[in-house]
């Protein structure tokens, strides 16, 4: 929700993502619409209770017919936000996997970034939550519940269904000329405030700055300038923002009062033209109580009208989402040859990294070795898929790479933990493994002491933030499960970054034990743990 | 100021706007009731004298209910205008007060709670608080308008027998007493969504951040079915909450039908115009509580961002000011550096330099004795008077969203023209400014989205220098800067450090900006060697 939109997409395509996004939902509407034939039953049974009182009948029936329908439309009404909440369930969960489909599948040169996944996935998702359960199913009975109570009033009074009918042309026009310039300015109003939200959210997210140039002050006062100048703008605009709630709300109370008062000079008898219709007292009065629910579905459809700015505002958000990239899974086979490789990432100044040539034979152990920043991740990526190959070329085996995915195992800093087992997060990749397998991994990655101070050892749990382990402990992990995982190739990213001295050694150790007979390419700043590889190639900065 | 009295007192500043809601949010009660009522009445009187003949029709007075039926039309039309606009009033006025009374509490508050409402989740629940506190002020109109609707039901349905009268109140108040407690089991759904919801983004962007892991084990769909997982549970959680709010609904559907029926039956001996008038007054009067109860459906989840910006005021300490002017001397772990000295702070990736530099601004916790400046331990120093000491370029250069001036006028609020475009020219940022769209105005976008990591860095760099400070502190400024425009950097740094006499304290992997110190300073757990 604080994600600021700029550009804009045309309203015609945003509202095309829109109802292909949503999908159909007719069983919510469907329940409106049986609310309003309830109500229609209501109607009825008030008109006929009154019509029993005047004519000494018995009133039981129909105050039972009352009670029956207003229980009904109690049914219905909660049925169908259950249901749109349901509904509204099933179009969030499409959109957050495609969401993240298009991000763990991104084409190579995509910008990573995984705080717009979070706003993306979440919050922009969530906020079509109300545009599905509540906007849409409103509008869909908006356009048919008032054909529906035009009907029983035409059964009942010709002349009431064509007055209230005749009501609805001076709306429409008054909703076309005050609705258009009304929806303009509450939809401004709705983008100013949002901004006013996204610009708070920044200064929160920017606090550490703020703090350290003691902007403090500076900067409460500018939050509060901005919002009373919203404040300020945003009542000249209301003025007019409310004028299509006005015209909705003047031509529903119109319409009770014309029928009324028609109805009335025609049970005198005191119309000033020849009476059209024989009313009588039942019909009259259901015509009456029959008409607020002429305009009701109008005006919950009017109460959505905040549901369908916010789903409007979302989809600017994830209209951008990139279609993900088909997996291909080409068996590949060492050697790797990289001829005069050059990254660069759309948008940035500098090539990540520029003119690597380089070979890796089957069952070699090369080491990427350069300070930070010099470009050695992004050549792993480049070997995942993720980064983008701007020059030269990366062939395996003669034929070009497209990527190892799926056929090499990965150990980095920031291993990815799961809450469960120890034993589950080691399976992670290899979900078949056998216990022989897993021990041999254990020992191999040098986890035997701490599952052994363990009490339950394998079948420890941890959470996902791995609390309890230590930096060491959580790259040990990470290499159990490369090695659990018979995928030919071995990348390392910074897997001894922040170790101390003996705890590098000790891994380095582990590293170079566990890499045997696997081609094994490992990034790293570390002249220590690149000292075992077979090869090692310096990647600097330039200057 | 706690949240509580600062409410009380947008309260009591709002109250001719609130008032003016309030009686409208009334008048649109009455003229609900009696519109439908008179207008019951009004039908069945006609009826009755019509069916008795033409002289009664003639001697029945249908000018005025008529007349009434009209006005009041239009006067709830007018009614409900004045209400919209006075309430949204009230609720824009007190949020231009309560947000910047926020961010001041937020900004005093122990950095260790500050900062971390600066992460995704965090962030997104104070913002969704702030609007449900503010968004109040648009609903305390609602009870004026069930008390009015209650007065004048009451009234009507009276006519009808106090038999009538009793069976209307008591089914509104009934509703109204259920709703109350059912408000109560709403909370614990709420509170589920809201766990559900936190848990969900902790699992987005944990695999968001494992992407090349998972591609690597092509554990792409494992990852996306566990999201989905996540996604479901939050999903039944909302459907838990809205399965409770549906009861709402059936509970208003109801009530209005109860009143309507028990009015009418129990005032039938009144006659029929009666019955009817009492009839549709009692359905409209059950109909005005719909505003009160949709917002108790909110109440739990008001009750609890109230509580948890409460606790945010009550962080808030008093900051002592800048404790008078502070000699730049630095000892670091024993070593000395005089001002205008430049030190490269070295040591290997993960030892705690920029844990160190935090330290030094007082953004997080800094153990006693490590640092003295001025001969005063920096543990103990004011935040402002080491903030003052030190201007920062850090290692994420961070940017706020605004425009070029907005971020770099952070550092220095009353900065002209020719010192900004000086400190863009000492970044080597100057020609890049000067060819986007409009200047030193342009809109940056968030974390200034519209420059590339390069031109952010060294957009960084020249707030850093429009800092008046005695010590630079920039933590890695050359970081994806291409060769050419990295020398051009530091000879420019080199140029202004000259000029300011300035001291740096540096960290960076790149020779060409490190060869500019004439210190080093390696910070390996703790251990520190200086080297001239």
């Amino acid at each position: 929700m604080t994600t600021i939109a700029h550009a804009s997409p045309t309203r015609k395509a945003r509202n095309f993502w829109l109802k292909d996004a949503a999908g159909r939902c007719d069983s919510v509407a469907g329940l409106l619409l049986l609310d309003t034939l309830a109500a229609i039953g209501f109607a009825a049974g008030v008109a006929g209770g009154v019509a029993a009182v005047e004519g000494q009948g018995t009133v039981l029936p129909w105050a039972m017919l009352m009670l029956g329908t207003g229980a009904l439309r109690g049914v219905f009404a909660s049925l169908a936000l259950r249901r749109g909440a349901v509904r509204a369930g099933v179009v969030k969960r499409t959109l957050r996997l495609r969401a993240v489909a298009a991000t763990l599948r991104r084409k190579p040169g995509d910008p990573i970034d995984s705080g717009l996944l979070a706003s993306q996935a979440v919050d922009a998702v969530e906020a079509l939550d109300g545009y599905v359960a509540r906007f849409l199913p409103a509008r869909r009975a908006a356009a048919i519940a008032p054909m529906l109570v035009l009907a029983a009033t035409a059964c009942a009074s010709w002349v009431a269904a064509v007055i209230l009918a005749a009501t609805l042309l001076p709306f429409v026009a008054a909703m076309i000329l005050a609705g258009g310039a009304a929806a303009d300015e509450s939809r401004r109003q709705f983008i100013a405030l949002h901004r006013l939200s996204a610009r708070f959210a920044d200064r929160v997210r920017s606090l550490p700055i703020v703090l350290a140039f003691r902007a403090e002050t500076r900067e409460t006062e500018a939050i509060g300038a901005g919002a009373q100048e919203l404040a300020e703008r945003t009542m000249r605009v209301l003025r007019v923002a409310f004028l299509s709630s006005a015209a909705l709300e003047f031509f529903a109370a119109l319409s009770v009062a014309l029928v009324a008062v028609y109805c009335g000079f025609a049970l005198l008898g005191l119309l000033p033209f020849a009476a059209p219709e024989t009313l009588t007292l039942g019909r009259a009065f259901f015509v009456l109580a029959l008409a607020p629910e002429y305009y009701a579905p109008m005006r919950r459809l009017a109460a959505a009208y905040h549901d369908k700015q916010a789903a409007e505002t979302a989809a600017d958000t994830l209209m951008p989402l990139a279609q993900p990239e088909p997996l291909l899974s080409a068996q590949v086979t060492a050697p790797l040859v990289l001829r005069n490789v050059a990254i660069k990432y759309p948008g940035s100044d500098a090539a990540a990294v520029s003119n690597l040539s380089l070979r890796i034979e089957a069952g070699e152990m090369v080491a990427l070795l350069g300070p930070s920043g010099s470009g050695k991740t992004s050549v792993l990526h480049l070997l995942l898929g993720f980064a983008p190959l701007s020059a030269g070329t990366v062939e395996a085996c003669g034929i070009p790479l497209v990527s190892l995915a799926g056929q090499a195992s990965w150990a980095g800093q920031h291993p990815l933990l799961i809450a469960g087992t120890i034993r589950d997060n080691l399976m992670l990749a290899h979900p078949h493994a056998d216990d022989l397998a897993i021990q041999r991994a254990v020992t191999a990655a040098g986890l035997g002491p701490m599952l052994a101070a363990r009490p339950r050892g394998l079948d420890a749990p941890l959470d996902a933030r791995g609390s309890g382990l230590s930096g060491g402990e959580r790259r040990r992990l990470a290499l159990a499960r490369a090695l659990l995982t018979p995928a030919p190739f071995l990348l390392l990213d910074e897997p001894t970054a922040h170790l101390d001295d003996a705890a590098e050694a000790a891994l380095i150790a582990t590293i170079a034990r566990a890499a045997k007979g696997r081609t094994t390419l490992i990034a790293t700043h570390s002249p220590a743990l690149a000292a075992i590889a077979t090869r090692v190639v310096h990647l600097e900065h330039t200057a | 100021m706690t949240l509580h009295r600062l409410i009380a007192a947008e309260r009591r500043r709002e109250r001719r706007r609130l008032r003016q809601a309030g009686v409208c949010a009334a008048a649109i009660a009455i003229a609900s009731v009696l519109l439908l009522a008179l207008s019951g009445w009004f039908l069945t009187a006609a009826a009755l004298a019509g069916g008795a003949g033409i002289v009664a029709a003639q001697a029945f007075n249908y000018m005025l209910p008529s007349a009434m039926i009209r006005l009041l039309a239009i006067a709830r039309t007018g009614a409900r205008y004045g209400e919209r606009l006075a309430s949204h009033g009230a609720a824009f006025g007190a949020l231009a007060r309560l947000r910047p009374a926020l961010y001041r509490a937020v900004t005093a508050a122990p950095p260790f709670i500050a900062l971390a409402l600066g992460r995704g989740e965090a962030t997104a629940r104070l913002i969704g608080d702030v609007d449900a506190v503010e968004w109040r002020f648009v609903r305390l109109s609602g009870p004026w308008g069930v008390a009015a609707a209650l007065v004048s039901g009451a009234v009507l349905t009276s006519l009808g027998g106090w038999l009538s009268m009793v069976a209307t109140l008591a089914c509104v108040g009934g509703a109204l007493g259920l709703a109350h407690a059912w408000a109560d089991q709403l909370e614990q759904p709420g509170r589920a969504v809201q766990e559900a919801t936190g848990a969900l983004r902790e699992e987005v962007a944990a695999m968001g951040g494992a992407a090349a892991e998972l591609r690597c084990f092509a554990l792409e769909d494992w990852a996306t079915t566990r999201i989905a997982a996540v996604s479901d549970r939050l999903a039944e959680a909302q459907a838990q909450q809205a399965a409770v709010a549906a009861r709402f609904e059936a509970l208003h559907a109801i009530s209005v039908a109860l009143a309507a029926t028990s009015a009418l039956v129990l005032s039938a001996g009144a006659g029929a115009p009666i019955a009817a008038l009492a009839a549709l007054a009692a359905a409209m009067t059950a109909d005005a509580t719909a505003p009160i109860l949709r917002a108790m459906t909110e109440r739990g989840r008001l009750r609890e961002a109230e509580a948890r910006l409460e606790t945010l005021f009550a962080a808030a300490e008093e900051r002592p000011a800048a404790d008078g002017a502070c000699d730049a001397n630095l000892i670091i772990d024993g070593t000395s550096f005089a001002p205008g000295w430049r030190i490269a702070l070295t040591g290997p990736s993960g030892c705690g330099k920029t844990t160190l530099v935090e330290g030094l601004l007082a953004l997080r916790p800094f153990s006693p004795g490590r640092v003295i400046i001025g001969g005063r331990d920096a543990a103990s120093l004011a935040p402002a008077t080491l903030r003052a000491t030190f201007a920062w370029a850090p290692q994420d250069a961070a940017l706020m969203a605004g425009t070029v001036r907005d971020n770099l006028r952070l550092a220095d609020d009353h900065a002209g023209e020719d010192r900004l475009w000086q400190a863009l020219r000492d970044a080597a940022l100057d020609d890049v400014v000067r060819a986007l769209p409009a200047g030193l105005d342009t809109w940056l976008g968030e974390d200034g989205a519209r420059l590339s990591g390069g031109e952010r860095r060294r957009l960084s760099l020249a707030r850093a220098y429009l800092a008046d400070a005695p010590w630079l502190l920039l933590d890695e400024p050359g970081e994806g800067l291409d060769a050419a425009v990295a020398a051009q950097v530091a000879r420019r740094m080199d140029a202004r450090l000259k000029r300011t006499g300035q001291g740096m304290i540096l960290i960076s992997h790149r020779p060409v900006l490190s060869a500019l110190c004439d210190r080093q300073w390696v910070a390996d757990g703790g251990t520190c060697r200086s080297a001239a």
